[in-house]
């Protein structure tokens, strides 16, 4: 019987993951600020108090290192606890929790022990929340050893990628962008909202995705940055240059075959990140192509990144700041004047 | 010591400006975002948190501030800028966005400093109450005048930030008075289900220090409580914790539908509007007289009303300007 | 025998104030098959986001789009039922 034709937001496709293996799994259990009645400040816990009450969906105090702390605690113990960091900007009240204890335990125990937890945060801005409301952070959570980072950019991704997460054994930080929830208050880009199949299913973690294929160009990215990279690659069709667009999905571990593979077709390559230029995401991937083989290379490689300030809260300069549409189209053209 | 005359109108005063600020902002913020609610749109855009509600807070305390004493406060400010005097032009051009503003359009509503009256906030919960008790350390080391006080709700008591500062200031024996905002809810989260206390002032004694409730979001018993405290504190006796009960009658930022109160707390809020409670009590103990109280009420709307004139007419910086000042 | 042509409706009751809603996501495509009670769109009039289900089963054709502003009352979209 074929699947029925439906979309789900990103928010709902999130919150759908989590009921389904919720029924499948009573070790599982959500917990953070506002995740129970009110389903979530960026809706993707919706439902889940209404079907599994306080017991299993527990609203925390504004208590982040005691109960990130709990995570790992709850998941060594052999709970598989999900847990709501509310905006990755606030990672600074309970890093410790996440990269110390929940990334180095399994290590700490030569493999004895195991935190199966998940940590869903929100990231991006682009609707002027300020320099602390709108970070992305990619780079922070990827550089540090131990925890997966998945970065979905649609609802069918975020599903997979969620269920998946919540199956793995290693600890998984699941960043999703504001922009793409489907909170009507928010503004969403539609292009998230794709079709979702109702039944279980996973998108393998430390896959990336060819989501446009292309021989002139190769750009890579994550989150909203897909979405802007496809609608730089539909303008460069236009002037005649076509972009093999690649969404990373997952950060860690970065799947290195798929962008060299995509890079060694084109020889030129733009990188499309959301998070500070600097010591970050955009560096390791051209990083890896180059130092795996620079020959392949036929131009510099390019990046559309973050400037490396605060993210500063006029819209002007917010927008000014960000990356967009064209200028992938220009870094794109750079890459391959030659 | 309760409040003089001039005290409670400097108070009154100061609520009245402060409560016509918030409903201009709401009126604006809401420019470009009907009918379609997007938060990114319009001449204020992002979140919003007013501080309907919460003005004798921030009067009561700050009618015992000079200038050179140090405020911290958080995403929801503007009530206590203005009671610390914070320029109210410049604080409306920063929320606007604009090159007037008191960090360029760098900061908005949540980032509002003025170097000028000592006065900071910040919009992650509970981080405001450590730069306070530096502050305070720093008057202390320079032997210079000035206590520090930290704003903060009762959702921020469940922080680690708060139990550690606390700590640390009373080992230290600092100038820092902490002064919570009780409004009952961490957004959707209502206090009784997430902190493990009744009132939040029993938590003083784990740190030594005076711990005062003061309810019924009055602002002469929250004048008589903070006076004490900051005596204390400018007597080199130590930091305090004042516990406020108030409320927020709005939501928790703009866009919140708050369909989390129960039915009926909000039209019973605004029936105990703290502004309509004080405003008949001065009438009613001749502390204010009616021409008084309508000439207040509109240089009131004035200060406001040129406030917001100055920042809708002042221009953006270049956007390229959004790299400047990231170093010194 | 004929099909029936059912009409989703925005209740009139849905929100207090007097004022559009606007259609924040439609959840299925044009000319798809839908089940009565499938979730349909979600709408947002002040700030609330209300969810609007298939009335009937049948083939859906959208009326109102993605983005458009709407009334209470309004017919978003009809559902063709298939002939008995």
């Amino acid at each position: 019987m074929p699947t029925k034709d439906r979309k789900l937001t990103v928010a709902r496709a999130m919150a759908e993951a989590m009921s389904q293996e919720m029924r499948l799994d009573e070790r599982v259990f959500v917990m953070g600020e506002d995740v129970g009645p009110l389903g979530g400040v960026f809706g993707n816990t919706r439902g889940l108090f209404e079907e599994f009450g306080a017991e299993r969906v527990r609203d925390t105090p504004i208590s982040e290192t005691a109960f990130m702390g709990a995570a790992v605690g709850a998941a060594a113990d052999g709970m598989r606890p999900i847990v709501e960091l509310m905006f990755v900007d606030f990672f600074g009240v309970c890093f410790d929790a996440i990269y110390n204890l929940m990334a180095k335990n399994t290590y700490f125990s030569g493999g004895n022990v195991n935190v199966p937890a998940v940590i869903m945060t929100s990231t991006g801005g682009g609707y002027s929340d300020g320099g602390q409301h709108s970070q992305c952070l990619y780079g922070t959570f990827a550089h540090l050893p131990g925890m997966k980072v998945v970065v979905p950019s649609n609802a069918f991704d975020a599903k997979g990628m969620m269920t998946a997460a919540i199956r793995d054994n290693s600890p998984v930080i699941y960043m999703f962008h504001k922009g793409l929830q489907g909170m009507g208050w928010l503004g969403t880009e539609a292009g998230a909202t794709v079709n979702v199949p109702e039944e279980e299913y996973t998108v393998n973690i430390g896959k990336a995705a060819t989501v446009s294929e292309g021989e002139d160009v190769t750009i890579v990215s994550l989150g909203m940055g897909v979405h802007h990279s496809l609608h730089a690659a539909a303008l460069l069709y236009e002037q005649g240059v076509s972009a093999d667009v690649i969404d990373l999905r997952t950060l860690v571990p970065l799947d290195r075959d798929h962008i060299f593979n995509s890079v060694k077709k084109t020889g030129r390559l733009v990188v499309v990140d959301e998070d500070y230029q600097s010591y970050g995401v955009s560096g390791e991937i051209i990083a890896s192509v180059v130092e795996r083989d620079i020959s392949i290379l036929r131009a510099p490689p390019q990046r559309v990144a973050y400037p490396d300030i605060p993210i500063p809260f006029a819209h002007h300069m917010e927008q000014w700041a960000l990356p967009n549409a064209e200028k992938i189209v220009r870094a794109c053209l750079r890459a391959t004047s030659n | 010591m309760n409040p003089t005359p001039e005290q409670k109108q400097w108070m009154y005063r100061h609520m009245l400006v402060s409560r016509i600020f918030e409903e201009t902002i709401e009126k604006i913020y809401l420019e470009g975002k009907t009918p379609v609610f997007n938060m990114a749109n319009g001449p204020i855009p992002g979140e919003m948190h007013l501080s309907n509600g919460q003005e004798p807070c921030a009067v009561g305390v700050c009618a015992h501030l000079n200038k050179e004493d140090v405020v911290t406060a958080t995403h929801r400010p503007h009530h206590q800028a203005i009671a610390k005097g914070v320029d109210m032009k410049r604080m409306a051009a920063e929320i606007f966005g604009k090159e007037t503003g008191l960090s360029g359009g760098r900061g908005g509503h949540m980032h509002l400093f003025d170097a000028d009256v000592n006065f900071s906030c910040s919009g992650i919960v509970g981080q405001g109450l450590g730069p306070a008790v530096g502050a305070a350390l720093s008057r202390k080391m320079q032997n210079k005048a000035g206590v520090a006080v930290s704003f903060f709700g009762e959702g921020a008591a469940n922080q680690g930030a708060f139990h550690e500062s606390l700590n640390l200031a009373a080992v230290w024996k600092l100038p820092v008075i902490f002064v919570i905002e009780d409004n009952a809810w961490g957004i959707s989260v209502a206090k009784e289900t997430a902190t493990a206390v009744d009132r939040n002032a029993v938590r003083a004694a784990a740190y030594d220090m005076p711990g005062v409730y003061v309810p019924g979001n009055d602002p002469d018993a929250i004048f008589v409580a903070a006076g004490e405290a900051i005596s204390r504190a400018r007597a080199g006796e130590g930091p305090s914790l004042l516990d406020i009960e108030t409320y927020r009658l709005a939501g928790h930022f703009m866009g919140d539908a708050e369909a989390y109160r129960p039915e009926g707390e909000k039209e019973d809020l605004l029936r105990k509007d703290p502004i309509l409670v004080y405003e008949k009590a001065l009438l009613a103990s001749g502390d204010l007289s009616e021409s008084d109280n309508s000439d207040l009420k509109e240089c009131a709307k004035r200060e406001v009303d040129e406030a917001i004139q100055f920042a809708r007419e002042s221009q953006f910086a270049s956007p390229a300007s959004a790299l400047d000042h990231v170093f010194a | 025998m004929s099909s029936a042509v059912h009409q989703v409706t925005i209740p009139i009751d849905l929100w207090e104030e007097e004022v559009e809603a606007v259609i924040t996501t439609w959840f299925v495509s044009d000319a798809a098959e839908v089940d009565k009670g499938d979730l349909l769109a979600e709408i947002m009039a002040e700030k609330i986001q209300f969810e609007i289900v298939a009335p009937a089963t049948g083939t859906l054709v959208i009326v109102k789009h993605q983005d458009q502003l709407i009334d209470k009352g309004d017919v978003i979209a009809t559902i063709t039922s298939a002939p008995d």
